[in-house]
């Protein structure tokens, strides 16, 4: 805000100190004494109102600042050490900030409304003001948007990590999760991925999913770390339990997995029966299509054929076109000698 | 995905030494003269894992480059020596279908056994060399791949699919055009047909 206007107050103040001298020296005195004060007054609530406006201006600024963070933190978030926790406290703080720049931006409106309504104001001040609110409204807006897009990018990024862990929980638990297995079951089909990005998931949606891959992996990861301590019977004892558990929870998910397998595979079976039934109609058109060009043909063919048998065929043709031929002659003969 | 060893003991609690009553070992990728001590060191590490198992409980322990699975059911325990690449849920379904074969084919009898049994048990070894696979041990891992596969085919059988579609669409196409070409004709052909009649 403050980089694109010149403050020229005190040019316009020495105008209008000539213009008064020049047109009005008969003017009350009292007049320069009030014109200052109301000046002041006026360039003191003017004045106020910018300040305000520079205030929300720096706001918004911080603000996109601060998006922009987030927007960096959010793309570079792994799958294994997201700071998830900073996130959404940076999340918060920017909501806190945005609603407290939309009331700001409400105040500065209404009191630019009263300032209008009060004071005699000129168009140009009138103007100036609507267009500083409406710039400012403006700026507020793409920064809400931009707001909105770094969660929409955020949650797909959660919903990835979900499917990629998944997929690693399907395989070896000891692989190493940094490994990207060329499994080539992993492009998702268009029409699945169409269904998924359907579902509207907020943020706080995606918390509890990735609280429940983290706990697969918390389970994972003390199974590992149980190993090394067998030398404490009493810390094996008490490690022993959770691995019971480990071991059936392992078979709940694989079951679940297959299961979900299946259901996937039922649902690509069923499209492509709608694709064939489509594409059948279609072979049916074709045949139609054949069936009237081969009639079309067929006509055609034979009335050129007849038409060949008249012409070929035809004796008297021969005969009645001479013998038009030969009364012309002597038609023309006939006039002319 | 390896396992080097399959062992069958008889747990008779904290008290003494677990008993063996059934052996695999696969050394083969050992060197020769290693691999007595290589079969000592498994009895010696089973035994030790075997009696810090608490019954009815499964335990996976890391040693070195190895994994000891065990499990300890009634007493009687099972334990598997593999790699770190050999899935858990996998190698503990062995170890089922070993104790289940086991109480098959020898009923009751290992309880009075006091000496490690030295006979082979031939279920065992075969046992230890089709299931160097894991997902033979385990039929969930191989429905899982199965479906994996089907799934995979279904994916080129839909693409072929959607190549086909556009394929005929591209023959309606010139069918239609053959069907407006071949009406032009007749209606060409009519019209000269017509028009030489009269002479």
């Amino acid at each position: 805000m403050a980089s694109t206007y010149r403050d020229r107050t005190s040019e316009f103040r020495s105008l209008t100190e000539t213009l008064k001298k020049i047109g009005g020296a008969t003017a009350p005195r009292n007049q320069p004494e009030n014109a200052p004060a109301t000046s002041q007054a006026s360039s003191y609530s003017r004045s106020e109102f910018n300040r305000k406006a520079s205030r929300i201006g720096l706001g918004i600024h911080e603000t996109s600042q601060k998006i922009a963070r987030l927007a960096q933190l959010a793309k570079k978030s792994s799958m294994f050490n997201d700071p998830m926790v900073e996130i959404q406290e940076l999340t918060g703080l920017i909501k806190n900030d945005i609603t407290a720049l939309n009331s700001a931006l409400s105040d500065l409106q209404n009191i630019q409304q009263m300032d209008m309504a009060e004071g005699n104001y000129s168009e140009d001040r009138s103007v100036h003001s609507t267009a500083v609110c409406d710039d400012l409204k403006g700026r507020l807006m793409g920064a809400t948007k931009h707001l909105q897009d770094v969660l929409t990018a955020r949650t797909e990024n959660i919903k990835a990590h979900e499917n990629r862990r998944q997929i690693f929980s399907k395989t070896a638990a000891r692989e190493n999760p940094f490994q990207h297995q060329p499994k080539p079951a992993t492009e998702p089909p268009p029409w699945s991925n169409s269904s998924n990005a359907s579902e509207n998931l907020q943020e706080t949606s995606g918390l509890p999913p990735n609280g429940a891959p983290a706990g697969n992996q918390l389970r994972r990861r003390l199974a590992v770390d149980n190993a090394p301590s067998q030398q404490m019977e009493m810390s094996l004892v008490q490690q022993v339990v959770p691995r019971q558990d480990n071991y059936a929870q392992s078979r709940v998910t694989a079951l679940h997995n297959v299961e979900s397998t299946i259901t996937e595979l039922s649902g690509i079976f069923t499209h492509l029966a709608t694709m064939v039934a489509h594409q059948g109609e279609l072979a049916i058109r074709i045949d139609d299509n054949m069936d009237e060009s081969l009639a079309n043909v067929e006509g055609a063919h034979s009335s050129l054929l007849r038409h060949l048998n008249r012409i070929s065929s035809n004796r008297w043709l021969l005969i009645k076109i001479f013998g038009i031929l030969i009364l012309f002659l002597m038609i023309f003969i006939f006039f002319i000698a | 995905m390896k396992i080097t060893a399959l062992l069958v003991l008889k747990c008779p609690g904290e008290g003494s030494d677990p008993v063996i009553l059934a052996n695999a070992l696969d050394v083969s990728h050992f060197g020769y003269f290693q691999r007595s001590s290589v079969k000592e060191f498994i009895v010696f590490v089973g035994r030790t894992v075997a009696s810090r198992t608490p019954q009815g409980q499964r335990q996976s322990v890391q040693h070195e480059e190895y994994k000891v699975h065990a499990y300890n059911r009634n007493g009687l325990c099972a334990l598997g020596f593999m790699d770190d690449h050999y899935p858990v849920r996998s190698a503990f379904s062995l170890l089922n279908k070993v104790l289940d074969e086991y109480q098959k084919s020898f009923g009751e009898s290992w309880r009075n056994t006091q000496a490690d049994s030295t006979q082979p048990w031939p279920y065992l070894n075969d046992a230890l060399t089709k299931f160097q696979d894991p997902a033979e041990a385990d039929k969930l891992m191989k429905i899982q791949k199965e479906l994996d596969e089907t799934k995979i085919v279904l994916h080129k059988t839909i693409d072929s699919v959607l190549a086909r579609g556009e394929k005929l669409d591209s023959l309606v196409e010139k069918s239609s055009d053959l069907s407006a070409a071949s009406q032009m004709f007749y209606k060409q052909a009519k019209k000269t047909n017509q028009c030489c009649t009269i002479l």
